[in-house]
């Protein structure tokens, strides 16, 4: 068997169109790793921007909430004890005109010091206004702290007749006008209420553009990378299709090409053949009988001539063997003149003779008007398996079986040699023999292992499909 | 005296001619005609009715098995001699089993051709020597790489000479008169000579005298 060259050849390391592309390959991929890290990237700040800024701004709405309740909560404590000390007050300064007790000193003073401990109950964290008008509140709480210690200290004469005066110019004004400051910081509180409710509506409303730019911005990258990634897969699906494309076509080439070389070793076989056969075989041929007459017209005692002549016809015969060999060899004539299994058995004679090999022919139905190239290709085949056999493997005996049934042709060589791995080892001969067979629409296969001989085998339909024959 | 009539018949003009020279040397043969094909050969045996066609083996048209097989069996009286390069035993079986008488390789057929002819116009068979030979060989050869013993040995000194006269061309009847024997009983030889040595018909039991050198 002829062996091809290894196949674990280390390819050699120079820059292939291949390994530029999938260099470029290897780039893309990357490029396109970034930027799916930057979208997710981006899409988690957003998300994660959006919830700290609503979280802040919860907080901060909270806070505000707080000191303005804790505010409105201390100014009305303010004004229900200054009207409670306004009233008790009042009480006790018209004590005699009212039918209920009149409440003791000690229990205005107690009023005036639950004002004062209102006003002192007031958040601590003031802005200027409320820092002013608190301050007002004071100087007010403390005159009034000083016009009730005297007030409280006047006696029953003194109180019947300066009461009335001293809660109409003194208490009355002192009150509305500390319900009036109150009135003013609620409002001054009321303001800033309305200011930060703004100042938070605002920075939900530039947290909110935020958001809607960062997610407009993913969405765009997002739209962005999916064209890209699409036009990319659908370049690698056309580059894909086209090397597929390639491939089916290169190889229908080379299966064409292959067939074509067959036929075209065979006819080429075939007319070389002939042409030594008829031409210069035959001539030679022709030349002997000549010589033959030539050496009867020569006289007996003439042995010089004569043993010239016999040296002529010596050397012409050795020509005339050696060119029906060769004829033989390129295109046995008993294809032509005996039919298939006559020349598959004189094959089987012929490489006895010539090898330590004994080949056995058996045939069952074969007909004797099969087509030439049925003939050929059964004929190559079994010379191919045969040589193989007899030369590379050593063998001692061999079996050839041809089988004709109704729609096809079986063919068998089984050899004892030493075998081989069909798998790994495919010569040219092998070769040749599948391509013959194919070409016919017909199945080979080839049993073999190391040391337990071989089998080739084929089955060639009678009457091949079309469509499994290719186009000569 | 009655001249032997020939029919020669070859594609190739050269060895028509070469044979026809030697032919004509020989005062008791004679050339009637020459046939360039199959076709023209069988045409040509039944117009001319010659005693013996020389005939190649391959020639166009219609080679020369099938054309001796229509002139032996439209013309049974016509001896053929074929012309062969070959010394293969697939030929000299098919030439046999086509009617042919003599088997003549083109290598001896300057020294052989006058002595086939007159053999197979006297009703014997005539093959070269060469062929023969290499019948043997491919004989011995087998035996010797299967082991198996030679069939000939098995045959009684009787049906030796019953396979010879067979092999020569003669009827079971000829036969039972040489040997003085019934014709019964030399049937009965013959079928155990066939069983023996594993042959299927006349021709094959030629080839197997050709080849142990019984017959020439």
């Amino acid at each position: 068997m002829d062996t091809l060259p290894k196949e674990n050849v280390p390819a050699p390391s120079t820059v292939t169109p291949d390994s530029r592309s999938s260099d470029y390959a290897r780039k893309v991929r990357t490029l396109l790793f970034i930027s799916f890290g930057w979208l997710l990237a981006l899409l988690i700040g957003a998300g994660v921007n959006a919830l700290l800024s609503l979280r802040q701004l919860d907080t901060q709405e909270r806070q505000v909430s707080t000191r303005f309740s804790a505010r409105s909560r201390a100014l009305s404590t303010i004004v229900v004890s200054v009207r409670g000390y306004d009233d008790q007050l009042e009480r006790y300064l018209l004590q005699s005109q009212l039918p209920t007790p009149s409440p003791t000193p000690d229990e205005i003073a107690s009023k005036l010091a639950e004002i004062r401990s209102a006003l002192l109950r007031f958040p601590p964290d003031q802005f200027p206004e409320e820092h002013f008008l608190l301050g007002e509140l004071q100087t007010l709480l403390l005159d009034q702290e000083n016009s009730a210690a005297t007030v409280l200290n006047w006696p029953a004469g003194d109180r019947q007749q300066r009461a009335r005066q001293f809660i109409g110019e003194d208490l009355l004004p002192w009150s509305t006008r500390i319900l009036a400051i109150s009135q003013e910081i609620s409002s001054v509180d009321g303001q800033r209420l309305a200011d930060e409710n703004l100042a938070l509506a605002l920075r939900f409303q530039s947290m909110e553009s935020r958001l809607v730019w960062l997610v407009g911005l993913a969405l765009v990258a997002g739209v962005l990378m999916s064209l890209v990634c699409g036009w990319y897969i659908l370049r690698l699906e056309r580059q894909g299709r086209d090397r597929y494309q390639a491939l089916a076509q290169s190889r229908l080439e080379l299966e064409t090409l292959s067939a074509r070389l067959v036929e075209a070793q065979e006819a080429e076989r075939r007319s070389i053949s002939r042409e030594l056969h008829d031409e210069v075989g035959q001539t030679l041929g022709a030349l002997l009988v000549e010589v033959g007459h030539l050496s009867k017209a020569v006289s007996p005692e003439d042995r010089v001539t004569l043993a010239q002549i016999a040296q002529i016809k010596s050397v012409a015969e050795n020509a005339v063997k050696s060119i029906r060999d060769m004829a033989l060899l390129l295109r046995p004539p008993m294809l032509d003149d005996l039919g298939l299994v006559a020349a598959l058995e004189w094959q089987a004679r012929e490489i006895s003779r010539r090898s330590d090999m004994e080949v056995e022919v058996t045939s069952q139905e074969v007909s004797e008007t099969l087509d030439d190239e049925m003939k050929v290709t059964v004929y190559r085949l079994v010379q191919e398996a045969l040589n193989n056999a007899a030369t590379h493997a050593s063998a001692k005996n061999a079996k050839v079986t041809v089988i004709q049934t109704r729609d096809k042709i079986t063919v068998q060589v089984i050899d004892d040699g030493v075998g081989f791995d069909p798998n790994r080892k495919r010569g040219m001969g092998i070769l040749g023999m599948e391509e013959r067979v194919r070409r016919l629409g017909g199945a080979f296969a080839i049993q073999s292992a190391p040391g337990k001989g071989s089998t080739v085998s084929a089955e060639i339909p009678l009457h091949p499909i079309p469509s499994l024959v290719h186009e000569p | 005296m009655r001249k032997i009539r020939i029919l020669l018949a070859d594609d190739h003009k050269l060895i028509r001619s070469g044979l026809r020279l030697l032919v004509e040397q020989q005062p008791d043969l004679a050339v009637v005609g020459e046939a360039n094909d199959g076709r023209e050969a069988v045409a040509l045996a039944k117009s001319l009715k010659p005693d013996v066609a020389v005939m190649d083996i391959g020639m166009p048209n219609l080679n020369g098995i099938e054309a001796a097989l229509q002139i032996t069996q439209s013309n049974p009286e016509i001896s053929v001699v074929m012309l062969s390069m070959h010394s293969d035993e697939s030929y000299i079986l098919r030439a046999l089993k086509s009617g042919a008488k003599g088997y003549l390789l083109k290598d001896s057929a300057e020294s052989d051709l006058i002595k086939a002819v007159r053999a197979v116009a006297d009703g014997k068979s005539f093959f070269s020597p060469a062929v023969s030979k290499v019948l043997l060989d491919d004989y011995v050869r087998k035996l010797k790489r299967s082991g198996a013993e030679d069939a000939y040995d098995l045959l009684t000194p009787r049906e030796r000479e019953i396979l010879q006269l067979v092999a020569e061309g003669n009827s079971n009847k000829d036969v039972a008169n040489l040997l003085n024997l019934s014709v019964y009983t030399v049937e009965t030889h013959r079928s155990n000579i066939m069983e023996k040595l594993n042959l299927r018909g006349i021709p094959e039991l030629i080839l197997f005298a050709v080849r142990k050198g019984i017959i020439s």
